[in-house]
């Protein structure tokens, strides 16, 4: 308690009039921001639209490889989506306190990149309209049911099951803090942020059912950040092709998504703490147990890395042998190589608390991350596909145009919801950040020890 | 004293500290004329639910419920599919000898399942939202405490009992 008023120079009267300021009062840097991210959401619709009217022809796709960068995609925007679960639930069973400055925009990011995610197999179907009907447990038109043993439809499961509870997990979250604006503003904006708040008011009572029912969401969404990317780890694991078909995918998968989210919220939350100047409220103490959990994650995964390789070498298989050689030196070996420096070596920096406290270079560090992850799913997917079991179907990949103007329309889809997300609900949890901020006590409980304000 | 309809009609009584209010929780919850008040808070403290008295939320049996009806969905989707049409896959024959393939459903439905029930309990619980109700003093989603009493006048002893206990404010609503 004692450290905790020594940590704030701020008091719980002071949380929402500061706070909220982003929704009154946003900085000019936003919209340039928000200007540029809606440009490049418009160009990728526009290549989206062009792909919808002449088909899958206009991207790179030639025999063997029919998974390329959209499927690279989807996994690494699945993958930022941990992070947040992981921050607001995980993390709230262990009861870290930094997380309530940093789980709002982890959560939020989480429903968008899972969105963004959500984008890419729908596109990559060509004829998106009829997902639907392939997706789901529906029987098709020869009375067939979807096949319950595929990893691909558990993987529709998953994703939906952890976009829902993702979903419900912010929201819930939301409702008070949107009490809470309500509260602030009149008029119409008044009105819908009281519909959007179901009308809460803040009794003892409610928040008793509240605690109890976001502690039971947290214990269900705990299983489900540790499942999902296993199951997106099972589409490539449960198949035979060399490269994929390892019991290590699972935790590895699990770890590099929650290393690349935790780096991604580190991006995220330092310009909107810049624009909305929120340094008194997310503290560095907060972000450098962003950045010490990052290396942890980014340790685990190169740890994974290594594991692959020893196995390869160690089960004798000399088809396995012969493609990580490959993936090490082989012609797509520029993408191994930026993986394993972005997400192995230089995050290595953060041991140091001199990196970790200078933000410039964490955050430099954090892109790298991102970077690094990126190309982890590219390199992936792609060593193990050109070179198949027979020799004669061999190819080469190359990114075409669409597959680079499509993965930046989903970059500029993401940027573009969390701009206005942090323009209309508060981007630090304000009931939450409240709870481990000094307690408003008398000055007769407190011995006149603490000085609020 | 003529019987008010209006539920939000009564006395306030605003604190700023929460050691304060805990204690004056504690005071008025066992005093029979304060049947009905209402505590309002800026957000979840735990002091406020020990004074109150609160022990574990039924919330629970809403989870649970939510919880095991997704397990059975999840299973009895799969295993109704397959006596629907029992069709091989990859030489495994369907029906329960296939149930560690069906793993994955069960435990996504349980999720899913339990996570909306929990979140209806949280709202059947919390009665809300209810359109009847409107909230008595804007600070109380800010950062100030407060008790409310229905029915309640400003010159009753319940409102002096109020500021005895360290009311900073005491009105009608």
């Amino acid at each position: 308690m004692s450290d905790d008023s020594k940590l704030w120079s701020k008091t719980i009267s002071d949380v929402n009039s500061e706070i909220l300021v982003n929704i009154e009062n946003p900085h000019p840097a936003y919209y340039v921001a928000l200007a540029f991210a809606i440009t490049t959401l418009l160009i990728g619709i526009g290549f989206v639209a062009l792909h919808f009217t002449y088909g899958l022809g206009l991207w790179n796709f030639r025999p063997p490889v029919y998974w390329a960068v959209d499927i690279t995609n989807f996994v690494f925007w699945v993958g930022i989506g941990h992070a947040g679960t992981l921050i607001s639930a995980i993390l709230f069973l262990f009861r870290a306190k930094w997380r309530n400055t940093v789980n709002r925009s982890a959560e939020a990011m989480t429903i968008f990149a899972v969105i963004c995610a959500l984008v890419f197999p729908l596109i990559h179907m060509g004829r998106p309209w009829h997902g639907a009907i392939w997706a789901v447990p529906l029987p098709n038109t020869n009375n067939l049911w979807v096949n319950f043993r595929s990893p691909l439809f558990w993987d529709v499961m998953a994703i939906s099951t952890y976009f829902t509870t993702s979903l419900l997990f912010w929201y819930m979250g939301l409702v008070p803090d949107l009490a809470s604006i309500r509260d602030r503003v009149t008029g119409f904006k008044r009105l819908v942020y009281g519909i959007m708040s179901f009308g809460w008011r803040g009794t003892s009572k409610q928040w008793w059912h509240y605690e109890a029912g976001y502690g039971f969401l947290a214990a269900l969404a705990t299983p489900l950040v540790l499942s999902v990317h296993s199951v997106v780890s099972w589409d490539f694991a449960m198949s035979l092709q060399p490269g994929w078909h390892t019991t290590i995918f699972p935790p590895y998968f699990v770890a590099g998504a929650i290393l690349s989210g935790c780096a991604m919220v580190y991006n995220l939350l330092l310009p909107v703490r810049y624009m909305f100047k929120l340094e008194k409220f997310i503290l560095p103490e907060h972000l450098e147990s962003l950045l010490r959990l990052t290396l942890l994650t980014s340790t685990i995964v190169f740890y994974a890395y290594s594991l692959e390789f020893f196995v390869a070498w160690y089960s004798g298989n000399p088809y396995e042998w012969a493609l990580f050689e490959k993936r090490a030196v082989g012609p797509y070996s520029f993408y191994f190589w930026v993986m394993m420096f972005c997400n192995c070596i230089f995050p290595l920096a953060l041991w140091s608390r001199r990196v970790r406290n200078n933000i410039p270079v964490s955050f430099v560090i954090c892109v790298l991350v991102n970077v690094g992850m990126w190309f982890e799913r590219y390199n992936i997917i792609l060593s193990s596909l050109v070179e198949d079991f027979v020799p004669a179907r061999w190819g080469h990949f190359q990114p075409g145009l669409w597959e680079v103007m499509i993965t930046l329309g989903s970059f500029g889809l993401f940027t573009t919801f969390y701009l206005v997300f942090v323009k209309f609900f508060p981007v630090v949890s304000l009931s939450e950040i409240k709870l481990i901020m000094p307690k408003p006590l008398s000055s007769k409980a407190s011995g006149g020890a603490h000085h609020h304000g | 004293m003529a019987k008010n309809t209006n539920p939000d009609s009564g006395i306030i009584g605003i604190f700023r500290h929460l050691d304060t209010v805990c204690a004056a929780i504690e005071k008025v919850r066992v005093r029979p004329d304060f049947a009905g008040h209402e505590v309002f808070s800026p957000t979840s403290y735990h002091e406020i639910e020990h004074a109150s008295g609160f022990g574990a939320s039924p919330v629970r049996a809403f989870t649970l419920v939510g919880a095991l009806t997704g397990t059975v969905t999840g299973f009895g989707l799969a295993l109704a599919c397959d006596w629907d049409w029992p069709i091989i896959v990859g030489g495994k024959t369907p029906g329960i000898y296939s149930l560690p393939a069906y793993v994955v459903l069960g435990f996504e439905f349980t999720i899913l399942l339990g996570a909306i029930a929990t979140v209806a309990g949280m709202l059947v619980m919390g009665r809300i939202p209810n359109p009847k109700r409107r909230v008595l003093d804007v600070r109380t989603t800010d950062d100030k405490f407060a008790i409310f009493l229905p029915g309640a006048q400003l010159a009753s002893p319940q409102a002096q009992f109020l500021r005895d206990c360290g009311a900073e404010e005491v009105r009608n609503t």
